[in-house]
């Protein structure tokens, strides 16, 4: 069976895998109870983390409920895995934050 | 041959409720026996062990408070017993602490226009005398509100509850999502929602700020968040910047935004009509409501409560056990390990919306067990007793 990543809203660059992936798998991409085009992984994804389907350069918001969750911290590849490696917050920084 | 869709059916614009004298309408028509210090507790559970149809609600302050705190309880009590879900109340209290007397509840509760009778355990000659007086009158009043027949109503007599707790990485893409299309369709049809957990809006606040309808409720969410923020702080504990947590991270959410908004996602799309303080009646404006409440599962929808709410939706990724004694509770899961685990605490399970269903065909489905249970099918945790969640968050120390 085809892994599936949920994409939440389509203005989306992420989606949710909602199972384990391995590097160099395809990803089946389902949005509102719907398939649609299929990716492969660039890196190994756990369950109901975050690939990217669309590409993102370096300051770039990362999209997910139609919504920023933060910004490309370096340039992230269709397919890649985005975590905080490769995103971070635009707020809520407590360690950056009243130095 | 051409595939015809098949039109989803019309989803239901009323329900069946007991109309107050002041506007509002109950789920339930419960007498609710409220205690009024803790030390009352044990009386109020004797009348309603003995009379079918009642409810207690019980808790541990009304003594040794310090002012504003005190005056929290006696509100947060107040604004439980106005509550349309009681249709009938007995306050009972053990002595007289000025601020928070029966007598003052009952005064506060009958402006309602509801009946409402004051029992103090000392002067009706102690426990068993003040339980046999309470009982009697409370017989008496359930023979009355027996008599009373639900009314069909329109969505907007709905104060629709918002709360999630055992959050995980379902949540955000799954019950909160069908939480969400339900509020959107109770504020669609003239209805009102209550959203609440301050915590949980830490890191989303500029994104509900921007929901705001006026910029001055968007400075009264900052308010609140920065306050809790604060608060913590003082205790030596920075809760922004431990923000996400690890467990969060390692549950795959890589900011404090992406938590927030997987948590807000419960309250749909509909603007921000108001920001209210804990357990403080929501005003009679259609829409979305915000009130100032801790994350703390059971204090939250206690303020929920108070807030005048008559069902509320509890979305649970772990498949929580809470329930508040008087607003009717319906939890659901997108989380199917937890649907199975936890079959008999959960009233709906939308953990199909990761085999194919849409959100709307989950929402829908939520939708309907709002209405049911409006109109009086009763939840998992009504029919097991399971009243756990009355918790009055407090503003100051015990003296």
């Amino acid at each position: 069976m085809a892994k599936v990543a949920m994409i939440i809203d389509k203005s989306d660059n992420v989606a949710t895998c909602i199972a384990k992936v391995k590097k160099g798998e395809t990803v089946e991409l389902m949005f509102n109870g719907r398939n649609s085009k299929k990716l492969k992984a660039r890196q190994n994804i756990p369950f109901a983390h975050k690939i990217c389907i669309k590409p993102l350069k370096k300051g770039d918001q990362c999209l997910k409920y139609g919504l920023s969750i933060g910004s490309a911290s370096k340039e992230i590849k269709l397919g890649d895995y985005i975590h905080i490696h490769n995103i971070e917050s635009n707020r809520g920084r407590g360690d950056l934050e009243g130095n | 041959m051409a595939r015809r869709k098949i039109p989803a059916p019309r989803l239901r614009k009323t329900w069946f409720g007991y109309p107050r004298e002041n506007g509002d309408v109950g789920a339930r028509n419960y007498l609710l026996v409220l205690s009024g210090t803790l030390y009352a507790n044990p009386t109020c559970e004797r009348v309603t062990r003995t009379l079918r149809h009642s409810v207690a609600i019980t808790h541990p302050l009304g003594r040794c408070q310090i002012a504003p705190d005190l005056r929290r309880t006696f509100e947060t009590l107040v604004a439980h017993g106005q509550n349309a879900n009681a249709g009938a109340v007995i306050v009972i209290d053990h002595h007289r602490e000025e601020g928070c007397t029966a007598d003052e509840i009952a005064h506060e509760i009958a402006k309602t226009g509801k009946r409402v009778e004051a029992v103090n355990i000392r002067l009706s000659g102690g426990a068993i005398e003040s339980t046999a007086k309470a009982t009697r009158i409370g017989m008496e009043m359930i023979r009355e509100l027996t008599r009373e027949q639900r009314h069909e109503v329109p969505v907007s007599k709905l104060l629709l509850g918002l709360n999630c707790g055992t959050s995980d990485t379902t949540s955000g893409i799954s019950h909160n999502k069908a939480t969400g299309w339900v509020t959107d369709q109770v504020i669609k049809l003239g209805g009102r929602a209550l959203l609440a957990e301050t915590t949980e809006m830490m890191g989303g606040e500029d994104i509900l700020a921007a929901k705001c309808v006026r910029p001055a409720l968007g400075k009264k969410i900052w308010a609140m968040v920065n306050k809790m923020e604060a608060d913590i702080l003082a205790c030596g504990v920075d809760l922004r910047g431990s923000q996400p947590t690890g467990d969060n991270i390692e549950g795959g959410l890589s900011t404090i935004e992406e938590k927030s908004l997987g948590a807000i996602q419960k309250a749909g799309s509909a603007p921000i009509v108001d920001v209210i303080p804990y357990s403080v009646r929501a005003k009679k404006i259609p829409g979305l409501h915000v009130m100032d409440t801790p994350g703390h599962g059971g204090e939250s929808i206690t303020g929920i409560a108070g807030g005048g709410s008559q069902v509320l939706i509890f979305s649970t990724g772990g498949g929580h056990t809470i329930n508040h004694p008087l607003m009717s509770t319906i939890r659901i899961t997108g989380n199917p390990v937890s649907a199975k685990l936890q079959r008999d605490t959960l009233d709906v399970d939308v953990s199909d919306i990761f085999t194919g269903t849409t959100i709307e065909e989950a929402g829908r489905r939520v939708y309907n067990e709002v209405i049911d249970v409006a109109s009086g099918k009763m939840t998992k945790a009504e029919i097991l007793h399971e009243d756990n969640a009355f918790a009055i968050t407090r503003t100051g120390p015990s003296v």
